[in-house]
C-alpha cells in the first residue's frame, strides 16, 4: 500500500511539474496535415515569439469538420482546403480575418487567388497549392513516359498501381479523361466516368489514401496517383521516383490558414499566419513540403532546383487544364452513389 | 408482490456497478446510434431534427447483398479458422505438463503487447510483392511472379485469423483444462472409437468454451474496419469500411447509423435468441425429475 501510495505521489509531481512549466509561455495550437510544414519553421517561430507550438494532425477534411462540430475547443489555427473553408465559413467556426494584424497578406501572389474560393480573404488565407498527379518508378514504365489517367488502364501493370480513395479524386480523374469538368453534375458524363473506372479498378492493388507513398518508396507500387508535394517528398527516400500532371488535366487545391472563432490565442495567432506569408519563411518551407505557396514575396528565395519542377510551380499553361475541386452540397450525394458503384463492381 | 429481502438488496448491490457500466457505456450509446439512423441527414454533416428511413436505402441498394455476404462469409471463415487452428494449440497447451503450461500461455500473449497496426504493418512486409516469401514462392514455382500475396481476400482472412486466433485461444484452453479426460477413458471402454469419443464426450464437454471462441472471434470479425482497408484490394469492403465511408467521406451520419444498427442486430438477435432458447429448455427442465442420460454425452 505504502509502495502504490509513493508511485500515485510521484505520477501527481510529474504531472503538476509538466503543465505547471507551461503557464508563463503562450501555447498555440495548430491543427494541421501531417508533413505539412517545416518544423524548423515552427522552432524559429517559437523562438521568436517565446511561445510554444502545439501541432495535432489530421488525414482528411472531413475528419477535422467532424472533430471542431464535434465540440472539439482549443485549436487555434487550422488548414482546411477551399471548399471546407466554406462549409467552416457557413457553420460559424471562423474568426473574420482582421487585415491590419497580417501586413505580409500583401505578398499573396493574386495570381492563384482564384484557387482560395475566398476571394477577398474573408476568413482564410491561402496557405498552400497542389495538384494531384501520377508518381511511378521511372525503370518501370516505358521512356518517355507520358504522363496520362489512361496508364490505368494498362494490364501490364496490373496490381501494381494505386488510385487515391477519394471519390472526388478517383472519379475525377476519371471525368478529366473523358473531357468533362470534375465538378459535373451531369448523370451521363457521370456514368461514362463510373464505367471508364471500374475498367481502371481491374488493374488497381487498391485505393488508397495514405499508404501509397511507402508503397512506391518500397516498390510495392509502381504507378500510383497522388499528391504532388507527398510526392516529391517521397523522392528523397527512393531517387527513381517521379512525378507528372497528366495532360488530360487534374485537380489542383488549395489549402488555406483560418483562425477559429473559439481560438483563444488570436493574437499569437495572427503573429504565426503573419509568420508563415513572410516571403523567407514560404520559401524554406517550400523547400521542405514541396507545394507551391501562393507568395510573390517568396520567389526569389527559391533554389535553383525547386525553380525547375514544373509541376510544383505550375505554369500558366498547366493550370488552364486543371480544376479545383468544388463542395456541390447536395450534388455530393450523387458521386457517393457513382462511388459505391465503383467500389461493388466486379 | 416481490418483497425485497436482504438477499435480495445484496444481489441488487453487487450488481449495479456493472450494470451502471453496461448502461452508460453500452446500452446508451447504443440507443443513440439507433435513433441517429431515423434521422435526416444535411449535406454538411449535420443531423435533422425529422423522422425518415432515408438512412436505411443501403439496405435495399444492389450493392448491399455483396458487402453483407462478404463480411458474414469472411468472418464465418475466420471463425472456422481459429477454431480449426484453435483447438489443437488449446489441446497442447492443456494437455502439457503443468510448468510448462504457463509458459505456452505467454507465447499465445505475448504478440498483445505489440501494437495491432504494427503487427498487421508485419504482414504487409511478410506478403510485399519484393519480400522473401515471394520470392521463396516464385522459386517454388508455387506462383508466379505476377501474383499478389496482398490486396486480396485471401490476405484478408489470412490477418483476420492471425489476428483473433488468440482470442480462441484462451477460452477454448480454459475449457479444455478442466475437461475431466477420464470421460474419454470411460467412453472409450465402453466401445467408442477415438472419433465418436472425441465428437461425442469431448467436443460436448468443451461446448461453453467452444461457444465463448466463436463470440469473441465472431462478432469483432464482423466489424472489422483496419485490416481490409490495409491488406484488402479493391473487391475487399467489408461492412466497416461503408461505415466508415459514410461516415467520413459522405458527412452522412444516419446511413452510417443505419449500417450500425444492422451490425449490433446481427449481433444481439442471435445472442437473444439463444438466450431465449435456454430458459424455454430449462423451465421445460424443471418438470422432469429424473434427467436423461443422454444429458451426460452418452
Amino acid at each position: 500500500m505504502k509502495r502504490i501510495c509513493f508511485f500515485m505521489c510521484t505520477v501527481m509531481c510529474a504531472v503538476a511539474v509538466c503543465t505547471g512549466c507551461g503557464n508563463d509561455v503562450q501555447e498555440l495550437y495548430v491543427y494541421n496535415w501531417s508533413d505539412y510544414i517545416n518544423e524548423d519553421l515552427v522552432v524559429q517561430f517559437e523562438e521568436e515569439h517565446n511561445c510554444r507550438v502545439v501541432m495535432d494532425y489530421y488525414d482528411s477534411n472531413e475528419t477535422m469538420f467532424a472533430k471542431l462540430k464535434a465540440g472539439a475547443a482549443g485549436y487555434d489555427l487550422v488548414f482546411p482546403s477551399g471548399y471546407m473553408v466554406q462549409i467552416m465559413a457557413r457553420e460559424n467556426l471562423l474568426e473574420t480575418l482582421d487585415h491590419e494584424k497580417i501586413p505580409n497578406i500583401k505578398n499573396i501572389d493574386s495570381a492563384y487567388v482564384a484557387f482560395s474560393l475566398d476571394l477577398q480573404s474573408k476568413y482564410s488565407v491561402p496557405y498552400m497549392i497542389s495538384n494531384t498527379g501520377i508518381g511511378y518508378l521511372a525503370d518501370k514504365v516505358d521512356q518517355p513516359f507520358t504522363p496520362s489517367w489512361r496508364i490505368f488502364g494498362d494490364a501490364r501493370f496490373a496490381g501494381r498501381m494505386t488510385m487515391l480513395n477519394d471519390m472526388r479524386e478517383a472519379i475525377g480523374a476519371a471525368l478529366k479523361t473523358l473531357g468533362y469538368s470534375l465538378n459535373t453534375l451531369n448523370p451521363v458524363e457521370l456514368a461514362q466516368a463510373r464505367d471508364l473506372l471500374v475498367q481502371w479498378k481491374k488493374n488497381l492493388a487498391k485505393f488508397e489514401a495514405d499508404q501509397y507513398k511507402n508503397g512506391l518508396v518500397s516498390e510495392e507500387f509502381f504507378i500510383v496517383q497522388g499528391y504532388s508535394g507527398d510526392l516529391y517528398q517521397t523522392m528523397e527516400e527512393n531517387s527513381d521516383i517521379e512525378y507528372a500532371i497528366p495532360v488530360e488535366g487534374t485537380s489542383l487545391a488549395c489549402d488555406n490558414i483560418v483562425m477559429l472563432k473559439s481560438s483563444e490565442h488570436k493574437d499569437l495567432a495572427y503573429a504565426f499566419m503573419n509568420f508563415l506569408l513572410d516571403g523567407e519563411v514560404a520559401a524554406a518551407n517550400m523547400e521542405y513540403v514541396y507545394y507551391l505557396a501562393p507568395n510573390t514575396a517568396a520567389y526569389p528565395f527559391l533554389s535553383d532546383d525547386l525553380k525547375a519542377e514544373e509541376p510544383i510551380l505550375m505554369s500558366p499553361s498547366i493550370i488552364a487544364n486543371c480544376e479545383v475541386i468544388q463542395d456541390l452540397g447536395e450534388g455530393n450525394a450523387l458521386y457517393s452513389e457513382i462511388w459505391d458503384q465503383v467500389k461493388a463492381a466486379r | 408482490m416481490r418483497t425485497l429481502t436482504p438477499r435480495r438488496i445484496q444481489e441488487t448491490l453487487f450488481t449495479a456497478p456493472s450494470f451502471l457500466w453496461l448502461l452508460v457505456l453500452f446500452l446508451v450509446p447504443t440507443l443513440m446510434v439507433v435513433s441517429m439512423s431515423f434521422r435526416t441527414a444535411d449535406p454538411y454533416g449535420g443531423i435533422g431534427d425529422s423522422f425518415s428511413l432515408e438512412g436505411f436505402k443501403d439496405i435495399f441498394s444492389p450493392s448491399f447483398p455483396g458487402i453483407l455476404f462478404r463480411t458474414v462469409n469472411l468472418s464465418f471463415q475466420t471463425t472456422l479458422w481459429c477454431l480449426a487452428l484453435g483447438l489443437p494449440v488449446a489441446y497442447f497447451i492443456a494437455r502439457a505438463e503443468k510448468k510448462h503450461q504457463a509458459h505456452l500461455m505467454l507465447l499465445i500473449i505475448i504478440p498483445f503487447w505489440t501494437n495491432f497496426l504494427i503487427r498487421v504493418y508485419a504482414w504487409k512486409i511478410i506478403l510485399h510483392p519484393e519480400g522473401m516469401l515471394k520470392d521463396m514462392l516464385v522459386a517454388l514455382r508455387l506462383v508466379s511472379e505476377d501474383t499478389s500475396l496482398l490486396y486480396n481476400q485471401g490476405a484478408v482472412l489470412l490477418v483476420l485469423v492471425y489476428t483473433y486466433l488468440p482470442f480462441a485461444v484462451l477460452p477454448l484452453y480454459a475449457a479444455i483444462e478442466k475437461f475431466d479426460f477420464t470421460l474419454i477413458e470411460a467412453s472409450r471402454d465402453l466401445g467408442a472409437g477415438p472419433l465418436r469419443s472425441f465428437f461425442r464426450v469431448f467436443l460436448p464437454g468443451i461446448s461453453q468454451g467452444i461457444v465463448s471462441a466463436v463470440m469473441v472471434v465472431f462478432i469483432p470479425a464482423l466489424g472489422s474496419y483496419v485490416i481490409p482497408d490495409m491488406v484488402g484490394g479493391t473487391d475487399g469492403e467489408m461492412l466497416g469500411n461503408k461505415i466508415a465511408q459514410r461516415v467520413f467521406v459522405d458527412r452522412n451520419l444516419p446511413r452510417g447509423s443505419a449500417l450500425s444498427t444492422l451490425l449490433v442486430l446481427a449481433v444481439v438477435l442471435p445472442v437473444i435468441g439463444g438466450l431465449v432458447v435456454k430458459k424455454i429448455r430449462s423451465n421445460g427442465r424443471a418438470f422432469a425429475d429424473v434427467p436423461s442420460i443422454g444429458e451426460h454425452g452418452l
